[in-house]
């Protein structure tokens, strides 16, 4: 991303502001499969929770967030997934982020997008032409 | 009359009467799977049983015991109970748990009876069931005879009412299987009655296997339009769509049974709709909207060269509509018998079934000419197989056709009315209930006029008994009669008067050839004949599609209610024609539909009033009339007669199956 890029829009990564604050008062405390970066606070004052954040690589959408680090980033645990959870089995799937207004969405039968083909259902009929 | 006591109340129940007609009189309910009112009683279910003093000390089949003054029947004892309990226990040792999977479940005898008067449980649960392989009954009945119940019913039915012996039972006891004769399909025209006659699921409705369950169907009473019988239906529907129809209990018209044609023609509904206008342009249809159809049939200007020409299926306010707006124009140009039959209407009660459906039942001469009765109106050939077994004799004058009851061919000419063989004419003048049904075929070679003189000649009118019918084809002939929607010389009249505009209202049997050059703009909601040879096609609603009249053959007035909207741009006929004034730039006199049926009743009274229409007294004949000429019957297809049969993909398999099973069975040697 370039320089300009990164001052002017928010949507893509952290901002400058974020950036320079999560340097200054955080530590990182792991990434996820998509590159995300966790952090949390180095200092906490007695009696409050302790602060933890995410810094996205690329789009800035909660939904990228697998379950695991949302469950850290929530307080959930203590620690860093990777200390308490079992290793992943080899039949779970990776985890995607939600697709809404993507391409990748979910189209149901008969949309368009999906060819515009769906089962038969009460009230079809067929219309008559000239030819038939 | 015997007087019976049932569960301590007393009543007088008729002479003949049995132990279950009885209780039913009382107002207790008796659980039965095998008796049925409209069949012989078999006795063989056992679910019936009731205590009945004086008697052995054991609980008695109602249906089979004849009620006898002074007995004590009590339906509410332990013994009843147990009894009953006891029933239906054998009963479930062998039938399936099926009814997730059933299409009888919701309106299952025996589903709700084993709710009310079951044992909740079963000691027979390590028992085996039996199974029974599937049976072939053609492509309208399903079968799963492994929850055949075996009561008969549909042995019975096909025994007694429709008179062909095509079910039956084969072995004995728990090894009982119902069964086709041969496993040949079942191929009478009121075959599917058995489905409802069926307790169970065990015969199920093939073409609507899995389709809908019954609680989630609308229910709309309506008048099947397949034939000029009438028959009260019920159409069941799910959302735009027909799903099934099921015939009504009206003893004057159908008792409770349906042709069928008329069942199993509604999946046509669905098929070869017109739901856009269509122009024809440079000699193809091209599709349009409703305004460039009025402006073009406005631009023909007519004045009053405008003709209509009715369908066979279409409702008294359809036709009622056009006539108003043909009056406004100044024409009287209607015609309905599309095959170009002008037989004489000034008096209508010489077109009607006079005996009545019911009454034909009690003829004790009956002579047909020119009907094949069981395809033109399967349910008045049921009503002439109950007179002939109250020992009345039939003649037919017309080609063979397989009748279900004993009766004598006179030759294929109509000439024999004039010359009877002495001992039909014998059977005439000793008959106290004589009686003639005319068929179209009869009426297209002019026999009115000679059956008139027959009539008078046999005395077929006598105090209480009037023996002079006639059998039309169509559900929309008698409204289109009572209407005027008749000319002295037929179609003939109407191609001679050279109209600019033809309105033809689901008309599909009109030869339009003798209309060319004429703007034929057809009404319609099927394509068929009429809208392939159309000029400007307005998409227009089915029977189910739409609010009612229809008389039929008897003449009795039946009003028939909307079961679902007409599909895409489709509009109910009279706001078409409606709008047509308008375009046509004239008044008709009604905005809406109750001021359209208000304008019609006050034409014609006779339309106002559900029941029999009073036709007034039967014309003198004339002894010198004369007609001759072979006869040939109309329909040469029973399943594929009108065009919401033509378009159903059932009907077309039935034709192809049932009628023409043999040549296909031939093609495939
Ligand atoms: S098939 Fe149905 S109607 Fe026929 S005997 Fe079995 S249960 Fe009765
Ligand atoms: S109803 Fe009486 S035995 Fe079946």
């Amino acid at each position: 991303m370039s320089v300009l890029g990164k001052i002017f829009t928010w949507w893509d990564g952290a901002t400058i502001g974020t950036l320079l604050n999560s340097w200054r008062t955080g530590e990182q405390v792991g990434t996820d499969a998509q590159g995300n970066r966790y952090f949390r606070a180095r200092k906490t004052p007695a009696g409050t929770n302790e602060r933890r954040w995410v810094l996205y690589a690329g789009a800035n959408d909660a939904s990228r967030v697998p379950p695991e680090w949302h469950g850290w980033l929530h307080g959930h645990f203590v620690d860093v997934p990777e200390s308490l959870l079992p290793p992943a089995k080899i039949w779970e799937v990776e985890y995607t982020p939600n697709a809404t207004g993507t391409l990748g969405a979910y189209r149901p039968q008969g949309a368009l997008e999906r060819g515009g083909r769906r089962a038969g259902a009460s009230g079809d009929y067929e219309s008559w032409t000239p030819d038939s | 009359m015997p007087k019976v006591t049932v569960d301590g109340q007393e009543i007088e129940v008729p002479a003949g009467a049995t132990v279950l007609q009885a209780c039913e009189l009382a107002g207790k309910e008796i659980p039965r799977f095998c008796y049925h009112e409209r069949l012989s009683i078999a006795g063989n279910c056992r679910m019936c049983l009731v205590e009945v003093k004086p008697g052995p000390p054991k609980p008695q089949a109602s249906c089979a015991l004849p009620a006898a003054d002074g007995q004590e029947i009590r339906t509410d004892t332990p013994m009843v109970k147990t009894a009953r309990e006891g029933v239906m226990e054998f009963l479930l040792i062998n039938h399936p748990l099926d009814c997730p999977i059933c299409d009888q479940g919701g309106e299952c005898d025996l589903q709700d009876q084993s709710v009310a008067y079951g044992r909740g449980g079963s000691r027979y649960g390590r028992e085996n069931k039996r199974a029974v392989t599937e049976k072939n009954m053609g492509p309208l009945i399903k079968t799963i005879m492994t929850r055949c119940i075996h009561c008969t019913r549909c042995v019975r039915f096909s025994e007694e009412i429709a008179g062909v012996d095509e079910i039956g039972a084969l072995y004995r006891g728990e090894d009982m299987q119902i069964t086709t004769y041969l496993e040949r399909a079942a191929t009478h025209e009121l075959s599917a009655n058995v489905i409802d006659l069926c307790p169970v699921g065990a015969l199920t409705s093939r073409p609507y296997a899995f389709e809908a369950r019954p609680w989630e169907l609308k229910k709309t009473l309506s008048i099947d339009v397949s034939d000029a019988v009438g028959a009260n239906i019920r159409l069941d529907s799910r959302g735009r769509e027909v799903m099934r129809a099921l015939p009504r209990i009206n003893d004057d018209v159908n008792e409770e049974w349906l042709s069928d044609k008329g069942r199993y023609m509604v999946d046509g509904l669905t098929r070869r709709r017109l739901d856009k206008v269509w122009i024809r342009k440079s000699g193809k249809l091209a599709e349009a909207s409703w305004d460039q159809a009025f402006k073009a049939i406005a631009a023909a200007k007519p004045g009053k060269n405008i003709a209509a020409i009715a369908g066979d299926l279409v409702d008294c306010e359809t036709m009622f509509a056009a006539k108003a707006l043909l009056g406004a124009m100044g024409s009287t140009l209607l015609e309905g018998r599309q095959t170009g039959m002008d037989y004489d209407v000034s008096n209508m009660a010489a077109v009607a079934f006079n005996s009545t459906f019911a009454g034909i039942e009690t003829a004790d001469a009956i002579l047909i000419v020119g009907s094949h009765v069981r395809w033109e109106a399967a349910l008045v050939n049921a009503r002439l197989r109950k007179a002939v077994k109250h020992g009345a004799k039939v003649f037919v004058v017309g080609p063979e056709w397989e009748t279900t009851y004993p009766a004598t061919f006179l030759g294929e000419d109509v000439g024999v009315l004039g010359k009877l063989p002495k001992d039909v004419s014998d059977a005439f003048k000793g008959a106290e209930r004589p009686a003639i049904i005319l068929g179209g075929a009869a009426l297209a070679k002019g026999a009115l006029a000679p059956a008139l003189a027959f009539a008078d000649k046999f005395g077929l009118v006598n105090d209480g008994w009037n023996g002079f019918n006639v059998l039309h084809m169509a559900a929309s002939r008698m409204g289109g009669l009572m209407l005027g929607y008749a000319q002295a010389g037929g179609i003939a009249d109407i191609a001679a008067a050279k109209p600019k505009v033809l309105l033809s209202l689901g008309a599909d049997e009109v030869d339009y050839s003798a209309f060319d050059g004429v703007l034929k703009v057809y009404i319609g909601h099927h394509g068929d004949k009429g809208a392939h040879a159309a000029d400007i096609i307005l998409p227009a609603a089915s029977y189910a599609e739409k609010d009612g009249t229809y008389v039929n053959t008897e003449g009795r007035v039946q009003y028939a209610e909307k079961a679902v909207f007409a599909p895409g741009d489709a509009r109910e006929d009279w706001t078409i024609l409606r709008a047509l004034a308008d375009a046509l730039g004239v008044s008709v006199g009604f905005d809406s539909f109750a001021d359209l049926q208000g304008a019609m009743f006050a034409a014609v009274p006779a339309l106002g009033e559900e029941g029999l229409a009073d036709l007034g007294a039967l014309p003198k004949g004339d002894a010198k009339a004369k007609a001759d000429g072979v006869i040939t019957y109309p329909i040469k297809d029973f399943y594929l007669t009108n065009p919401i049969a033509r378009a159903s993909a059932v009907m077309q398999q039935c034709s192809a199956e049932l009628l023409h099973g043999d040549d296909l069975a031939e093609a495939a040697e």
